[in-house]
């Protein structure tokens, strides 16, 4: 007999937590050993603060990139919290004793190196050790559980241990559960390492804390109930192996129960935190009904507020039911129903036998929305500190809940408010939640908006999950406020950025966060980048994105000035190098021409722009032709728009373009081109369809299939009420009634012709 | 010696499992039961007991028999709720066999149903002759269930008018039944209960108010939720038919059996088993309990008329007779599934298929 009292615990377990304090309350040790990363200690003062409320979770993570975390969640009936109060209330003393953090994220490190070698794709960068590693990948074990029990083995536990009635029965039947466990599991090496390093680990604290003078009968162990056979031989003397290190550190964070719940699948009884919170409950009052009266009057609260009737009937047969289903269940194991039969007692009594009725109330009542809170200032990394003031600053508190919420913003100056700074709230809010945003936060979600033309207006849902609050702490690395860490990462973004559109959308987002500082950055990186630029499209889309910066810098009590002379270099590169970029098929056209429009509309929005050689260019688009003739008719089109070509022009134009002997392709190419912009302009001009007509006219019957192809294609999307005007044209060329032509001309084809034409799919144009 | 009956209650046929099952009671029976929860158990489900095999009666999702034993042990009404053929009666018949040893205390549910058929009523003759008198009165099975304390099986429950459910609304909160006219009331003994079924699917069905569904625990069961279970209770089934029936036919293949399983599932769920193809539904139920009279009506075919062997032909008259009950589109919804389903799966399909074909012309 070793002495040393050993308490074998599951982690978030109620019964464990009540007869853990029970059993310090019969030991009243000198020490108490808990299982948990040594190098925690330090966040003992915090944990045990009266404000401090669970669910709250020790994060730790390593100091350099890529970040890996490992998380140590903690709820109001996790034995280890428990212990802890327990210790601090009774001044006695208690020690971590697992493997340091930064052990663990060292293992963890190699694992994944290990792993990235063996496979290169997992990209799993976090990591969960809130339950004994070893446990957790034992699949196998709870698969068999699971086969045995027909109930799977979290009711298996529940069933077992949770409702025990006294403490020997709790303490055999762990002990008994991790030993068995421990027995058949059968592990992959590695686990089986970094297990056997955490038990030496162990095994050590507790020959030190010995060898310090403690008497083993005063020590209790408070430890997994897998580990304690393993911890059991504590007193042979072993050599400790060397243990890989990695800098680390480590922080408390607040955490939620519905991110409990979404971390089973292994032994651990958190898939419904909010239910265990219950029996926890129960626990306390010393009232074993507790739990099913509190959680089938709950789904019955739930349920009338949404409108559903539940009587107190309901419930009292729910209740029997339940009782009666843990009967037939339990036998000798206890009476008192397990989730499992108070979910079915509430299906068939509350919810007329279907569950969907109910699954709504259900999930509340056993994940439930609870998250917990921390004190001002606690143990948080600078950058937490810094959010959480920023969210008391912005008046964004209460958006601080893991229920989704709506947040309309008005960055336009409130001329009532009395303050600067309440005047620019929502501005200054816009610019911390884009901060955000760009740290990839998902505290808040930008919502496309719905009025595309409210500049001045933004739409965000709100939502804090316990991932945000981890994504948070890993951009502590990146800088000590939200604002530095910002500025970085927009750094970051234009260092690793392989083309310009990529650098403009960082310098977009310098402008949304309110940071002129990175905003010049990211511009200077832009300039040197745009000497080398070669593509048309992508100087467009960069001075597109440029122009509208400028366009709303207003709102935005930015400085746009940085950007004029970099948008006058790319405009004006792009406009000489646009010729150039139309030799290209007709593939390619599409999004040149797509661009050529981009470019335009800059151009007609920042007055400051040189004018002259957007339209050079374009006019030798227009008349040369050796370039794409789609393009040529495009650069014809914008031209025509902004009325800087003549009908007479235009005229020439049409002859040149489709007189006889120019391939049909090419010609109706360059028509489909012009018809890409204004059509109504085209349509007016009558000019353009007596050159039309002539042009048809002119065409042999061969030559005429080749052209029909193109033509049908170039008025495929016109609309009737276009087609009509058209044909009122025609009709006027060729002295004919409009009516008559326009009904020519929208009728639904003959068969005939539906054949001729079908004919001409399988047309050869090389001929 | 054959019996001559066509069909023997539950308690009969299977008489000697629960007698096994009694004698080797360990555990606690509540009142006015004739054997453990437990043991209604094993006796529905299926299990051992000393060297006597006890047959499965029910068929999957044994939590939901839990359910419903659970209930009866708490005094509370049992309703079985259920489309068309997921065997609610069955299941009814069964509990009330397990527990009380009689299943024959039922009220056979029907528009024409009326409220003295609940409770009780007279007989004329005598209630002329001599007044009103207990000797003069006719109990129901419900009055005789409750003064017995056993349970009382209120089929399609659904069918009777609302009036006449509503009967049953106060006889189930207070648990007794007066007759005014003899100035007596009559308490329900302990272990006193109610199985009603109810259908959700046919035509002709009276919705059930609120105020009496709220004093039932309601188990709903669902069709089978795998091929494989839905072909385990078909075989089941069928074996035991055939060998009441004497249909001279051997019991059909397991091929067959898939078969059909196959294709009304395939047409019940709207898609192929694999989920690739949408499916056309007929309107129609096409319930495990059709695909096993499909199957006993083909050995009865082939029985008389046949080899004794099922043919294609026997079940593509079945499967015509099963899916295609309104004409014009469930004969349409048909044809789509022959030619784009089962035309294209391949040799061991296409006898089945032509025979089909030939008489969905």
């Amino acid at each position: 007999m070793s002495g040393v009292n050993f308490f074998g615990i599951r982690h978030l377990s109620p019964a464990g937590a009540f007869y853990l304090e029970k059993f310090l309350d019969s030991v009243r040790p000198e020490l108490v050993l808990i299982e948990a990363p040594s190098d925690f200690s330090d966040t003992a003062d915090d944990i045990v603060r009266a404000e401090t409320k669970p669910p709250f979770a020790v994060l730790a993570y390593t100091d350099h990139a890529p970040v890996r975390t490992i998380l140590y969640p903690f709820a109001e009936y996790s034995p280890e919290y428990r212990a802890i109060l327990w210790c601090r209330k009774n001044k006695v003393e208690f020690r971590f004793m697992d493997l340091p953090s930064d052990v663990f994220l060292a293992l963890y490190e190699k694992r994944i190196a290990e792993e990235e070698a063996a496979e290169s794709d997992n990209d799993d960068d976090e990591e969960i050790i809130d339950e004994n590693a070893g446990e957790e990948r034992s699949i196998s074990v709870y698969d068999r559980l699971d086969e045995l029990s027909d109930e799977g083995h979290d009711t298996f536990w529940e069933r077992t241990l949770e409702h025990c009635a006294d403490f020997e029965s709790y303490n055999e039947g762990a002990n008994l559960f991790g030993a068995n466990i421990r027995e058949f599991s059968e592990k992959t090496g590695r686990d089986l390492e970094e297990i056997q390093l955490r038990e030496i680990y162990m095994r050590s604290c507790i020959r030190s804390a010995v060898g310090n003078g403690v008497a083993p009968e005063e020590i209790v162990v408070v430890t997994g109930a897998y580990h304690v056979e393993g911890l059991k031989t504590w007193e042979n003397e072993e050599n400790a192996p060397e243990l890989p290190r990695t800098g680390s550190l480590h922080t408390l964070m607040p955490y939620s129960y519905y991110r409990l719940s979404t971390r089973s699948g292994y032994g651990a009884g958190n898939r419904a935190p909010a239910y265990y919170e219950l029996i926890w409950e129960s626990y306390r009052r010393g009232d074993r009904q507790f739990t099913a009266n509190a959680y089938l009057s709950k789904i019955a609260e739930k349920q009338r507020k949404s409108g559903n009737a539940a009587s107190s009937a309901q419930i009292i047969e729910a209740v029997r039911l339940a009782n009666s289903l843990a009967e037939m269940r339990g036998g000798k194991l206890g009476n008192v129903p397990s989730l499992r039969d108070l979910r079915d007692a509430a299906e068939t009594c509350l919810g007329e036998g279907s569950f969907a009725a109910i699954s709504v109330a259900a999930a509340d009542t056993e994940i439930g929305t609870k998250i917990g809170a921390l004190p001002e200032g606690v143990s948080r990394t600078s950058i937490q500190d810094d959010f959480y003031r920023l969210l008391k600053d912005l008046k964004l508190e209460k958006y601080r809940s893991v229920t989704a919420q709506d947040l309309r913003l008005d960055l336009r100056e409130n001329l009532r408010a009395k303050g600067e700074k309440s005047a620019f709230l929502d501005l200054n809010r816009s610019f911390f939640l884009h901060k955000l945003r760009v740290l990839g936060i998902t505290f808040a979600e930008p919502r496309i908006s719905d009025q595309d033309n409210a500049t001045w207006s933004e739409s965000w849902v709100i939502c804090w999950t316990p991932e945000s609050e981890i994504q948070l702490v890993e951009s502590a690395l990146r800088g000590d406020t939200v604002e530095l860490a910002a500025s970085f990462a927009i750094k970051e973004t234009v260092e690793n950025s392989a083309n310009m559109s990529e650098v403009a959308a960082a310098v977009e987002d310098a402008f949304l966060c309110g940071m002129p500082s990175a905003a010049s950055y990211a511009v200077s990186s832009l300039q040197a980048m745009a000497v080398d630029a070669a593509s048309f499209e992508e100087l467009a889309k960069t001075a597109f994105r440029l122009s509208s910066i400028i366009a709303y810098g207003d709102i935005r009590k930015a400085d746009s000035a940085p950007l004029f002379p970099i948008l006058q270099q790319i405009y004006y590169r792009a406009c000489l190098i646009l010729p150039g970029s139309c030799v290209c098929d007709d593939n390619a056209s599409q999004s040149i021409s797509e661009a050529m429009n981009l470019l335009n509309s800059v151009e007609l929005a920042q007055g400051f722009l040189e004018t002259e050689s957007w339209l050079n260019a374009l006019k030798e688009v227009a008349h040369r032709d050796d370039l794409n003739t789609r393009l040529s008719g495009f650069a014809a089109a914008v031209l025509l728009e902004r009325n800087h070509m003549t009908n007479d022009e235009l005229k020439i134009e049409v002859s040149r373009r489709l007189s006889k002997g120019v391939p049909a392709d090419l010609g109706a190419g360059w028509f489909e081109g012009l018809t890409l912009k204004n059509r109504y302009g085209l349509i007016a001009r009558l000019s353009l369809w007596e050159s039309l007509d002539e042009y048809i006219q002119s065409l042999d019957d061969e030559e005429f299939k080749r052209a029909l192809v193109f033509l049908r294609r170039a008025f495929a999307d016109f609309t009737s009420s276009e087609k009509d005007s058209i044909a009122e044209n025609l009709g006027e060329i060729w002295g004919l009634n409009g009516a008559e032509v326009s009904e020519a001309v929208n009728a639904v084809l003959d068969s005939a012709s539906q054949e001729q034409i079908a004919a001409l799919d399988d047309f050869d144009f090389d001929i | 010696m054959k019996q001559q009956i066509l069909r023997l209650p539950a308690e009969k046929l299977f008489e000697e499992e629960l007698n096994a099952l009694i004698k080797a009671e360990t555990e606690p029976v509540p009142q006015g039961w004739r054997m453990s929860p437990r043991s209604v158990k094993t006796y529905i489900c299926g299990g051992k007991v000393g060297k006597t095999k006890i047959t499965p009666k029910y068929i999957g999702h044994e939590r939901l028999v839990e359910i419903a034993i659970s209930t009866l042990v708490t005094d509370r009404a049992l309703l079985l709720i259920g489309e068309p053929g997921t065997a609610k009666s069955w299941l009814s018949e069964h509990l009330a066999a397990a527990i009380n040893g009689n299943s024959g205390q039922v009220i056979q549910g029907t528009a024409g149903t009326t409220e003295e058929q609940i409770r009780y009523s007279w007989n004329y003759a005598m209630l002329i002759a001599n007044g009103p008198s207990e000797q003069a009165m006719l109990k129901s099975p419900v009055f005789t269930a409750m003064e017995t304390g056993t349970l009382a099986r209120v089929e399609e429950i659904s069918r009777c008018a609302s009036e006449v459910q509503d009967t049953l609304i106060s006889l189930l909160s207070e648990k007794r039944i007066s007759v005014p006219e003899l100035a007596i009331e009559v308490p329900a003994k302990k272990g006193f209960s109610i199985i009603a079924t109810a259908n959700t699917r046919d035509k002709g069905v009276n919705e059930m108010s609120a105020a009496l569904k709220r004093r039932f625990n309601i188990v709903v069961l669902p069709a089978p939720e795998t091929l494989e279970e839905e072909m385990d209770i078909v075989k089941t089934r069928v074996a035991q038919l055939s060998e009441n029936l004497d249909l001279n036919a051997a019991l059909p293949k397991d091929a067959v059996i898939e078969k059909i399983c196959t294709i009304f599932r395939e047409l019940r769920q709207g898609e192929t088993l694999d989920k690739k193809q949408k499916v056309k539904a007929p309107g129609g139920v096409l319930s495990s309990a059709e695909a096993i009279s499909l199957l006993c009506n083909s050995m009865a075919l082939s029985g008389s008329f046949g080899n004794g062997e099922i043919s294609d032909e026997d079940i593509a008259a079945g499967l015509q007779g099963a899916i295609v009950k309104d004409d014009d589109k469930d004969s349409l919804a048909w044809k789509e599934y022959l030619e784009n389903i089962m035309k294209k799966r391949g040799s061991s399909w296409s006898g089945l298929y032509k025979a089909c074909r030939e008489l969905n012309e």
